[in-house]
């Protein structure tokens, strides 16, 4: 999981390694994605969300598809 | 609170405090019981996906977002630094405390330094992108790789 400056230095990345790209995601995705799994962390009652959770949070900020499917087994 | 949880708030709110996983006698004082009984809430946690630990199961790799070892994407909270374990954990430092801080980590391909600040309400405007290699179904089988 990491940052870059652009989706051609992604491509390139992505090239260079004979990988297929994935997914992009943008900063405030991101942060919602950090609030989400981390904003009470620090707390008693904070837990991983579930399966059916994560993919709600994910089709909520746009992100679909099996690749963000937490039981998906068909991704290659 | 049950022990794991009473384990797993010392593991954080230490960390929190310190810029670094504590030892297991440090949580062990935190929680008021024997070390070798904080040792099996550890395998627990680690079995419930909140803990990472080396191979030795009583030395935190990582309590996300938090990394026990150093790693590119450093993050500043109240003058206290924290290494993350990935982008994503980057900003999920300032996220976890609430508090305002500054992501510093590159562009893996150019690596040209990324310098984010974060306020309460989230990272300043960027045009700076996030990859994730590894689809979600995968990401426990190798947390570092991911």
């Amino acid at each position: 999981m990491l940052f870059f400056r652009s989706e051609e230095l992604i491509a390139a990345w992505c090239r260079i390694r004979g990988i297929t790209p994935r997914p992009i995601v943008r900063m405030n995705q991101l942060w919602q994605l950090a609030v989400t799994w981390y904003g009470t962390r620090l707390e008693p009652v904070s837990r991983r969300p579930a399966p059916a959770e994560m993919r709600r949070i994910f089709e909520s900020l746009g992100l679909e598809g099996d690749f963000w499917d937490p039981q998906a087994d068909t991704f290659g | 609170m049950d022990l794991d949880t009473a384990v797993k708030v010392a593991i954080y709110r230490s960390t929190a405090d310190t810029g670094s996983p504590p030892s297991l006698e440090t949580v062990a004082q935190r929680v008021e019981a024997a070390p070798d009984v904080v040792r099996q809430a550890y395998t627990r946690l680690r079995s419930n996906r909140v803990l990472f630990l080396e191979p030795d199961g009583v030395t935190i790799r990582m309590a996300p977002p938090f990394s026990g070892v150093p790693t590119q994407h450093r993050v500043t909270v109240d003058g206290i630094e924290y290494y993350a374990n990935c982008a994503w954990d980057a900003l999920g430092i300032p996220a976890a405390l609430h508090r305002p801080g500054l992501v510093r980590s590159r562009c893996e391909q150019s690596l040209e330094p990324l310098i984010l600040p974060i306020r309460e309400s989230g990272p300043e405007a960027s045009t700076w992108l996030f990859h994730c290699l590894v689809p979600a179904a995968k990401w426990w089988d190798d947390l570092v790789f991911t």
